[in-house]
C-alpha cells in the first residue's frame, strides 16, 4: 500500500530532536507552520486521486480517544496543525479554568466559563488522542489579570472564539486526513457556538455575517502573541521544509 | 472527472472563482432533484467536483428550508423583541446561503420547493422551538458531509455551517436553553437528516 510506505516516511520525518520555538510569535516569524500548512494544500490535491475510506468514526463518537496509534497515520503537516490546535485548546482551556477558579467574574460570565472550559479541555484531550505520540506538553500561561476582569474576560473571549473558529475554517480544508478533517469540523461548530454564547451575553450581535471568513494561521499566532499570555513551554515545532512540496 | 481533478491540480490556489466554474461547469441536468423523493445519493467515495454538487444539492434543501421558515414566521409569526431581531438576521443569512448554493449548482440546483410550517411558523412559543431544531440539525447536516467535499468546496460549506452553528448557539441563548450542548457536534448521515426533515412534516 502506498499509504503505509507513505506512513513510514512521515514516522521518519516526524521523530528525531525537535528544535526550540520559545513562542507562537517565533514560529510565525519563521514561517515554518505557514510553509508546512500551504504544503498540506498541496497534500489534500493529492488525497482527491485516490480513495479515501471514510471510517464510520467520522460521524460517530469524535471525542473518544483514537489512541496513541493514531499518530504515525498522521502526515507531518497535519501534526503541525494539530499541535498548533493542540497549543490553543490549552490556551482556552487555561483561561476559562482560570476565571472558574477565581469566581470574579459576573454570575453569567462563570456560568459561560464552567461550559466552555469543560469544552476545551475536552478538545485538548482528544487533539491528544489524535496526534498520540505526538503531542507537546501545555505551555504555562498567564492572563495577566483577564480572569478577574470581567470586561476584559469577556472581550478576551470573543476574541478567542471568533478566531479559534475561524482558523479551523482555514485550517480544515488544509489537513491531509480526512478522518481528521472531519473530527475538526465537529469541533469547529462548538467553537461558533461559544462565539454567539459569549457575543450574546455581552450584547453584540451573536452572528454578524451570513458567512464567516478564514484566518490563517500566522494571524491566529499573532494574536496570541500579543496577549502575552504564553510564558514559558512553547517547545518543540520542527522547522524543516515539508517533505511534500508538489 | 479526471480531467477536471487534473485542471485543478494545477491551479496555484483554488478561489473561489476556480471552484464555482469547476463544480457549475460540469453541472448535470440529469442529476434533477430527487434527494426527497429518493433518499439522498451522497456517498463515502473520494471527494470529486460531482460528489460537491450532490452535497451542495443537500444543503440546499436545507438552507430553502430555513429560509422560507424565516420569512414565513416574520409574516405570520407575531414575532417580537429579540426573536424577532433574531428570525429577521438569520432569514437574511439563510436566503444569501441559498442564493450561493444556487449559483454554484447553476442548472443542478433545480427548482424553489414549497414547505409547510403550519403552527411552528404562526406562533412565538412554537417558531423558537422549531429554529433551534432546525439549525441543530443544519449544523450535524453540514459536518456530517463537510469532510466529503474537495478541498475548494469544504472552505465555502465552512463559512457557511460557521454561521449555522451561531444561529444554533444564539437561539438557544434566547430560549435559555444550552447554546452549547455538547464538546463536539457530530455529523448526521443525509438519509438520517432527510428522515428527520421528513419528521416535521415541512416537506409537505
Amino acid at each position: 500500500m502506498r499509504d503505509d510506505q507513505e506512513a513510514a516516511t512521515h514516522r521518519g520525518d516526524t521523530t528525531g530532536p525537535d528544535d526550540l520555538v520559545q513562542t507562537l510569535a517565533e514560529i510565525d516569524v519563521d514561517g515554518a507552520l505557514r510553509e508546512t500548512a500551504d504544503a498540506a494544500v498541496r497534500a489534500t490535491r493529492r488525497d482527491l486521486l485516490r480513495a479515501i475510506p471514510l471510517a464510520g468514526a467520522v460521524s460517530a463518537g469524535l471525542l473518544t480517544a483514537r489512541g496513541a496509534q493514531a499518530a504515525p497515520g498522521l502526515t507531518k503537516n497535519d501534526v503541525a496543525i494539530l499541535r498548533f490546535d493542540l497549543a490553543l485548546e490549552y490556551l482556552q482551556a487555561g483561561l476559562y479554568t482560570e476565571a472558574e477558579r477565581l469566581g470574579a467574574v459576573k454570575p453569567r460570565t462563570l456560568a459561560f466559563s464552567r461550559v466552555v472550559g469543560a469544552h476545551e479541555r475536552a478538545h485538548a484531550r482528544a487533539i491528544k488522542g489524535f496526534l498520540g505520540s505526538k503531542a507537546l506538553p501545555s505551555p504555562s500561561f498567564d492572563y495577566r489579570g483577564v480572569t478577574e476582569n470581567d470586561t476584559a474576560f469577556v472581550k478576551t473571549a470573543v476574541a478567542f472564539e471568533d478566531l479559534t473558529a475561524a482558523l479551523l475554517k482555514w485550517q480544515a480544508p488544509r489537513l491531509d486526513s480526512r478522518s481528521i478533517v472531519a473530527a475538526v469540523l465537529t469541533l469547529h461548530s462548538v467553537e461558533t457556538r461559544h462565539a454567539a454564547w459569549i457575543r450574546h451575553i455581552v450584547g453584540v450581535l451573536p452572528a454578524a455575517t451570513a458567512f464567516d471568513q478564514p484566518a490563517p494561521q500566522h494571524e491566529m499566532a499573532a494574536l496570541i502573541a500579543s496577549t502575552k499570555f504564553v510564558v514559558s513551554g512553547w517547545t518543540t515545532i520542527r522547522r524543516r521544509k515539508p517533505r511534500f512540496t508538489g | 472527472m479526471r480531467e477536471s481533478l487534473t485542471s485543478r491540480e494545477t491551479r496555484p490556489s483554488w478561489s473561489r472563482g476556480s471552484f464555482l466554474r469547476v463544480v457549475a461547469g460540469t453541472g448535470g441536468a440529469a442529476l434533477g432533484v430527487v434527494l426527497v423523493s429518493r433518499g439522498v445519493a451522497v456517498s463515502d467515495a473520494a471527494p470529486s467536483p460531482a460528489q460537491d454538487r450532490r452535497i451542495f444539492q443537500f444543503a440546499l434543501l436545507l438552507e430553502e428550508l430555513q429560509s422560507a421558515f424565516y420569512s414565513d414566521a416574520m409574516e405570520r409569526g407575531g414575532l417580537r423583541g429579540d426573536l424577532r431581531v433574531f428570525a429577521q438576521v438569520v432569514g437574511g443569512h439563510e436566503r444569501a446561503h441559498v442564493a450561493f448554493l444556487r449559483k454554484v449548482l447553476g442548472p443542478a440546483a433545480g427548482p424553489a420547493r414549497s414547505f409547510h410550517f403550519g403552527t411552528d411558523t404562526s406562533n412565538p412559543q412554537r417558531f423558537g422551538v422549531a429554529a433551534h431544531a432546525i439549525e441543530n440539525l443544519g449544523v450535524a447536516a453540514y459536518n456530517g458531509q463537510g469532510a466529503k467535499l474537495t478541498a475548494g468546496a469544504m472552505e465555502h460549506a465552512a463559512e457557511i455551517v460557521s454561521v449555522e452553528g451561531r444561529h444554533a448557539g444564539w437561539i438557544g441563548a434566547l430560549l435559555g436553553d444550552p447554546p452549547a450542548p455538547r464538546a463536539a457536534d457530530p455529523g448526521l448521515d443525509a438519509n438520517a437528516v432527510l428522515a428527520q426533515l421528513k419528521a416535521t412534516g415541512y416537506l409537505g
